[in-house]
């Protein structure tokens, strides 16, 4: 009896021992949360979302006209696009370069964003991107009394990104911007040719209703007190497709850099007056 | 003072137990695991060598799993988008099989022994019964254990893209070696 109970005892203190499995552990705990958005611009705000060493990002970004122009104008197709394309590398894991050109006052400009700080799921709950960029417009201004000089076309500015990606589907960041133009007239495409430095928090987010689509939305308020100025308000969709994400989206403005998208005029969302664009983003790997 | 006896004598032998019950046990952490994918206008892999394997002859169980995380395609945004689109690694972190060897297999004839599996394999939070043919090679104190085989996204609820572009294979090709060691008794 006595050795039938020693039995039993070994037998329930040892069996957990003998047929457990591999004990499941992750190899690396509490990395930094990715895609928090689908592409570097989330409609036509920077975003958080950084680029791999290595990784070169190209993309082509359009606005068409105003919509209520119209069948005959294809509802704005015809008329007025404003199309920009940019090339961003990664040179380590959290800063790149980037370098683009905007048809709307011939922009050249030069760009960085620096991944400041990641958001990880048990210890920081935001991310932090610091992305300055420099403009220089190539319009020409002959027509004026006084022509622009060279550091007449700078335009200086700078967003920073902060985001939060509250689930695998919901993304939302807040979008701090300054903008300062070394000139201004009414021959620049700016609401306010009296004023040069402009200021707004940007506010933007996505929600995907797939695994590779997601409604998108973008707010930057007018804070500046500036004329004409208005809300530029914009929401589409994002398509991922395996190599390429589309970005399809209905905005108030003809803006497309950091610069004009709080200085640009916006028309007015809820009378009609937005218009249609898009973005083709693809990332290519160089090395 | 008897029922004191019994269970110190029961402790006793727990304690002793790993030595006797873990004799036939091998394991390791760090094997090799690969997924191959075919599509029509693009091949490529991905890797890993964190693949943790036990094999345990006594009992006759085997149990793998990699962290899903680890795997490198050789393109970040692409291992990304596995990660975040397609394998949800947040929710699923790895992959799994645990089973039993269901052809013989002597431990003490040092060549490479065709060898057949059969067990579940989860992934996605997915479990499916799946067969497994593979090869072990008992060496001193060491078993080499290599196995290919194939599984269909789709059977795992592994979503892939289909709008324009067709970059990720339905059917992706496993292939696993790991050597895998005598383990020291905990």
């Amino acid at each position: 009896m006595r050795l039938f109970i020693l039995c039993i005892v070994f037998l329930l203190l040892s069996a957990q021992e003998c047929l457990s499995q591999l004990e499941r552990q992750r190899v690396a705990d509490n990395e930094p949360v990715e895609l928090t958005f689908m592409a570097p611009r989330n409609i036509n705000l920077f975003t958080v979302e950084p680029l791999s060493r290595g990784e070169l990002h190209y993309s082509i970004m359009h606005t068409f006209g105003e919509v209520d122009s119209g069948v005959r104008n294809l509802w704005g197709i015809d008329q007025g696009a404003n199309v920009r394309f940019s090339f961003e590398y990664g040179f380590t894991e959290g800063l790149s370069l980037g370098f683009g050109r905007s048809s709307m006052d011939k922009i050249y400009d030069i760009h960085a964003r620096w991944s400041v700080i990641r958001q990880k799921d048990s210890s920081i709950p935001v991310s932090i991107t610091f992305a300055p960029s420099v403009g220089l417009t190539t319009g020409s201004f002959g027509f004026l009394e006084e022509d622009y000089t060279f550091s007449d076309r700078m335009s200086y500015s700078a967003a920073l990104p902060v985001a939060r990606k509250f689930s695998s589907d919901l993304s939302m960041q807040i979008v701090p911007m300054l903008t300062y133009f070394s000139r201004t007239g009414p021959e620049l495409n700016i609401s306010d040719p009296e004023v040069n430095t402009y200021f707004s928090v940007g506010l933007s987010g996505r929600y995907k209703f797939s695994p590779r689509s997601a409604f998108t939305f973008q707010f930057i308020p007018p804070i500046t007190n500036a004329e004409n100025l208005g809300w530029n308000i914009g929401t589409g969709i994002d398509i991922e497709t395996g190599g390429h994400v589309f970005q399809m989206f209905f905005t108030t403005s003809r803006a497309l850099n950091e610069a004009y998208l709080v200085s640009a005029e916006n028309g007015s969302f809820f009378d009609g007056e937005f218009r249609f664009g898009f973005n083709v983003n693809r990332l290519f790997r160089v090395r | 003072m008897k029922l004191f006896q019994i269970f110190f004598g029961a402790i006793i032998l727990s304690i002793l137990n790993p030595f006797v019950a873990r004799a036939q046990s091998f394991t390791a952490d760090d094997g090799y695991v690969e997924f191959i994918s075919r599509a029509p206008l693009l091949e490529f892999k991905g890797t890993s060598n964190h693949l943790a394997g036990l094999i345990d002859l006594d009992q006759n169980l085997v149990d793998f799993f990699v962290d899903l995380n680890t795997l490198d395609t050789g393109i970040q945004r692409r291992n990304r988008d596995m990660r975040n689109t397609y394998l949800k690694t947040d929710r699923f972190p790895f992959a799994e099989f645990t089973g039993k060897l269901i052809t013989p297999f002597d431990p003490n004839v040092n060549d490479k022994q065709d060898v057949r599996v059969s067990g579940l394999f989860s992934i996605h939070g997915v479990e499916r019964e799946i067969e497994v043919e593979g090869t072990l090679e008992p060496g001193n104190g060491t078993l080499r254990l290599e196995a290919g085989f194939s599984v269909l996204l789709e059977d795992y609820n592994i979503d892939r893209p289909r709008v324009l572009f067709y970059e990720l294979a339905d059917e992706q090709i496993i292939n696993l070696t790991i050597l895998l060691r005598l383990s020291e008794p905990s």
